[in-house]
């Protein structure tokens, strides 16, 4: 429950993790994924697959809370929420109500790096589905009393997963802390005040900025040919006209030039501690060697972090690693709860020792086999739904720049070596790299004072 | 493993999901063919093959669960299951870890009020492996002193852990308040008393007099043959010796008289998270599917009744919902949402008021339209994988229900009708015999509530246990 997803309604779903899981050893390029690339530059991805009559549809927009500015933080979530609120033809309301009512569900999230719409639908439905997408993208409309009830929606969304949970909370605190320049600092879900305070205006701006056809990429896995689906797309989507991406993120966050600490008092029956480390962006070299490295350190309880805090020294409640799929630099982070009576610092030296241990020596052989193995049957685990692949499939297009590197991750994991994985510890995982963000039960605190 | 297989393993798996038939327009989504046979020692075993994806699936449920677990000592169950994977008669806790994440295998088993779930996912070529892994665990447990410490000492921090989010335990307060000293009252993982009462011995004679052959439902789907599985099926589990346990009974409780409210003070909550409701019902009630249809339109969906009330129309919340959590005997149901502590009684009120509208209007041939439409549209995902298989057949089979509930759902649920509605929402839908438990800011809602209930109980989220309050240990 530590990878926190901010959307439409409360899913958890894919994390950089997931992403990675789903490399696999692989030369074969005949994956049946067919791709146009529409007049006015969206790209299509299509995988038929006819074993249930059901379709997934994504569409990722590159655009997410680093596109924001300060004052109006929050505010790709937010539009996120307002997409469904009414356009043209569908009006406020009508888009839930005429999907569900054809067999149809629907959801949304909002990262740092884009916006990502989901409809789950019969294959029935299917020309309908073209329809309402193509009446939001163009046509979306800003109705006051709607933005009014949405931002009450929003601020309750970040009561649940902020406010009222630390896990949450103490993330937020890490990225604003661990980022001093990149727009990685602020919250998908955006500060309060931010959310209490944008206009219409900085709505209408949002849209024109970030919602062009060729701002977007559409994955379609199921009960569908991909000839069908394009010429929905052809008379949906493709008369959409486009316009100018979001202008490029220029700020490069500056290196990390000593550890940065900071504690959250909070009511709380355990404490947490969350550690952050700048690493890579997604598309880069380093991450396959990231991936294994992640693998031997947290995967499983024979992971070398579960040994040593949860099992041996029975420090830690849990311990896991996250990154997201992100566009620019960021973080990976490490979250574990002491258990009750243990000092989080000791959690926090427990997770250096083991650190120190990958940088001081290679991992085994079977340490490394192992890591291959949990890749395949991830991949196999995650592409076993029409779901799960058109969200792999989109992830990859987006964030990697091509579906294709799904295949090519196999040689490059193959390519990993024992001591890339300890080239990737040393380089990432110092301690000037690091920013520790500790919430520490407020009553306790108190009493020790 | 060896790396060419895995390729064309990947390979076919490729090939297959593209060669795969389309579904014939207009044919009802039906399970996928399965057997049914019975070991010699009485293990009851049901067999689905499922190709096109290299895994195998097990789920398998030990016919009692934590309603069986003695009172005091909630949690036995569960603790007894999560440590069948830490040590066995032929594996340490570590090695076990080590063997099953080799093959990047998983195996998870916990306790639920009704029975004990089990469950392995490996890959296909790793079958032995992963069979004598499941084995190993399910027969030979052998419950080390040391491995039994940690289990029950991190069980009570993850009780702990839990209260800090009141999303996560809000259900066991509400079961608890609902139910009383009934079994579905207490909490299945345990409290902070109960757990620090169980010692090794209660758990050995747990396991000892619970997981026997004749009492356990095995479920294997995914990519195998069926006869060289039952085979492999009779040299693995065919070894536990056979044994009958008498059937866990649960009586029906009786559903709730009245108005009560229970509130469970977080001083820091900024955000009330309430739930609504009575006993509901039992898994195989013969009105099963037309409550599923007036609960999609009530609260099963996001365009439903409570979410377009408490969200859509006011944005007092960021979800309503509603559930009937069916079971061997009637389980609770509830509604479900939360909002800020200015708008507690603004939005109860307003669930309230969709629930009376629901009894007073019933509701609309096209609201019948559009649920079943849903219910019908959504259903072919959720028996997609063998994962999904293997627990619903099973499930089926311990609930006494059969492939019916999957080939005859779209029949089903289309012969519900505004009457048959009219009769579900009087017989299973309360009105006035209401229940709520309420997680909040005692001092900022507490008087505003108390017009709800002529009975109010209270106690803070960090007192130990849930509801009832636990007695003080010996």
């Amino acid at each position: 429950m530590k990878t926190i997803r901010y959307g439409r309604t409360a899913l958890l779903l894919l994390c950089a993790w997931g992403l990675a899981s789903s490399e696999v050893r692989a030369q074969s390029q005949e994956f049946p994924v067919t791709t146009r690339t529409l007049k006015n530059g969206m790209k299509v991805l299509v995988q038929p697959d006819h074993s249930i009559p059901n379709v997934a549809l994504y569409i990722f927009y590159r655009i997410g809370s680093r596109n924001e500015r300060p004052g109006t933080t929050g505010l790709s979530h937010f539009f996120e929420h307002m997409m469904f609120n009414g356009a043209k033809k569908y009006g406020p309301g009508d888009l839930d109500k005429v999907m569900e009512a054809n067999g149809g569900s629907n959801n949304a999230y909002t990262t740092q790096n884009v916006t990502v719409y989901q409809d789950w639908f019969p294959r029935s439905a299917l020309s309908l589905i073209y329809d309402i997408e193509s009446d939001r993208i163009r046509d979306l409309t800003f109705d006051p009393k709607k933005i009014a009830s949405e931002r009450e929606v929003v601020a309750s969304e970040r009561r649940l997963s902020v406010d009222n949970n630390n896990f949450g909370l103490l993330d937020e605190q890490l990225w604003a802390s661990a980022f001093i320049a990149h727009t990685y600092q602020w919250p998908v879900l955006g500060w309060m005040s931010d959310i209490e305070h944008w206009t219409m205006d900085d709505l209408k701006h949002h849209f024109e900025m970030g919602y062009s056809p060729g701002n977007a990429t559409m994955v379609v896995v199921g009960d569908v040919s991909s000839e069908e689906i394009f010429q929905l797309c052809e008379k949906y989507i493709e008369p959409i006209p486009t316009h100018a991406p979001p202008p490029p993120v220029t700020t490069v966050e500056p290196e990390q030039l000593g550890e940065r600490r900071l504690v959250v008092h909070k009511p709380a029956e355990l404490p947490i501690v969350m550690i952050g480390y700048h690493v890579s962006e997604t598309n880069n070299a380093d991450f396959y060697a990231l991936n294994i490295l992640r693998s031997v350190l947290f995967q499983g309880e024979s992971s070398r972090m579960y040994q040593r805090l949860v099992d041996k020294d029975q420090l830690a409640l849990d311990v896991s690693a996250d990154v997201e799929p992100a566009f620019d630099p960021t973080l990976a982070i490490i979250t574990a709860q002491p258990r009750q009576g243990v000092d989080p610092q000791a959690c926090e030296k427990a997770i250096y020792e083991e650190l120190e241990k990958v940088k001081g020596a290679p991992i085994s052989d079977q340490e490394l086999e192992k890591a291959k193995n949990n890749r395949l049957v991830e991949f196999y685990r995650q592409m076993r739904t029409i779901n799960g692949r058109a969200n792999t499939i989109g992830t990859y297009e987006v964030f990697m720049g091509d579906y294709h590197k799904l295949f090519d991750a196999a040689k490059s994991y193959s390519a990993v070596t024992k001591e890339d994985v300890e080239r990737v510890a040393k380089k990432y995982f110092g301690a000037n790299n690091r920013t520790v963000a500790t919430l520490l039960p407020a009553d306790e605190e108190k009493a020790k004072q | 493993m060896t790396r060419a297989r895995n390729e064309l393993r990947l390979l076919a798996f490729l090939m297959l999901l593209f060669l795969l038939c389309p579904a014939a327009p207009g044919q009802s989504l039906r399970l996928p063919p399965h057997e049914k046979f019975v070991l010699k020692n009485g293990l009851t075993v049901l067999l689905l093959e499922k190709r096109g994806v290299p895994l195998i699936s097990i789920f398998a449920i030990v016919k009692t669960g934590a309603a069986a677990d003695p009172t005091g000592e909630e949690g036995l169950a569960s603790v007894t299951a999560a440590l069948l994977r830490k040590g066995t008669k032929n594996r340490t806790a570590q090695q076990f870890s080590a063997d099953l994440d080799y093959i990047g295998g998983s195996f998870s088993a916990d306790a639920g009020a009704d029975f004990t779930a089990i469950s392995a996912e490996f890959l296909t070529k790793d079958l032995a492996r992963g069979l004598e892994l499941f084995s190993d665990a399910v027969l030979h447990p052998t419950f080390p002193q040391s491995e039994t410490d940690k289990i029950l000492a991190q069980s009570l921090d993850g009780v702990k852990a839990a209260k800090d989010e009141p999303n996560s335990v809000l259900g066991l307060y509400y079961a608890g308040y609902l139910y009383g000293a009934h079994s579905y009252g207490r909490p299945s993982d345990g409290d902070e008393v109960s757990l620090k009462r169980i010692q090794r011995d209660a758990i050995t004679k747990c396991y000892e007099a619970n997981y026997a052959p004749g009492d356990t439902i095995l479920g294997v789907a995914g990519e195998f043959d069926a006869a060289e599985m039952r085979k492999k099926l009779e040299e693995t589990l065919g070894a536990w010796p056979a044994r009958s346990v008498p059937n866990m009974a649960i009586p029906a409780a009786a559903p709730a008289k009245g108005k009560k409210l229970l509130l469970i003070d977080k001083p820091d909550a900024t955000q009330t998270y309430f739930a609504i409701g009575n006993i509901g019902t039992a898994a195989n009630d013969p009105d099963r599917v037309a409550i599923r249809v007036v609960n999609t339109i009530f609260g099963g969906r996001f365009t439903s009744e409570l979410n377009e009330a408490l969200r859509v129309e006011s944005g007092y919340t960021y979800g309503a919902s509603s559930f009937f959590d069916s079971r061997k005997a009637p389980g609770p149901f509830g509604i479900f949402s939360f909002t800020k502590n200015e708008t507690t009684t603004p939005a109860i009120d307003l669930a309230l008021q969709v629930l009376e509208k629901l009894h007073k209007n019933g509701v609309t041939e096209e609201q019948l339209k559009s649920a079943k439409s849903y219910i019908k549209g959504q259903f072919p995902p959720t028996i997609e994988t063998s994962g999904q298989l293997a627990r619903r057949i099973v499930v089926n089979e311990f609930y006494g229900l059969n492939d019916d509930e999957v080939n005859q759902l779209e029949a089903r649920v289309d012969a519900v009708t505004p009457a048959i509605a009219k009769q579900v929402i009087e017989k299973h839908f309360p009105l006035d015999n209401l229940v709520f438990v309420l997680i909040g800011k005692a001092s900022a809602v507490g008087p505003a509530v108390k017009k709800y209930a002529d009975k109010v109980d209270g106690r803070s989220i960090t007192e130990p246990g849930f509801w009832p309050p636990p007695a003080a240990p010996k």
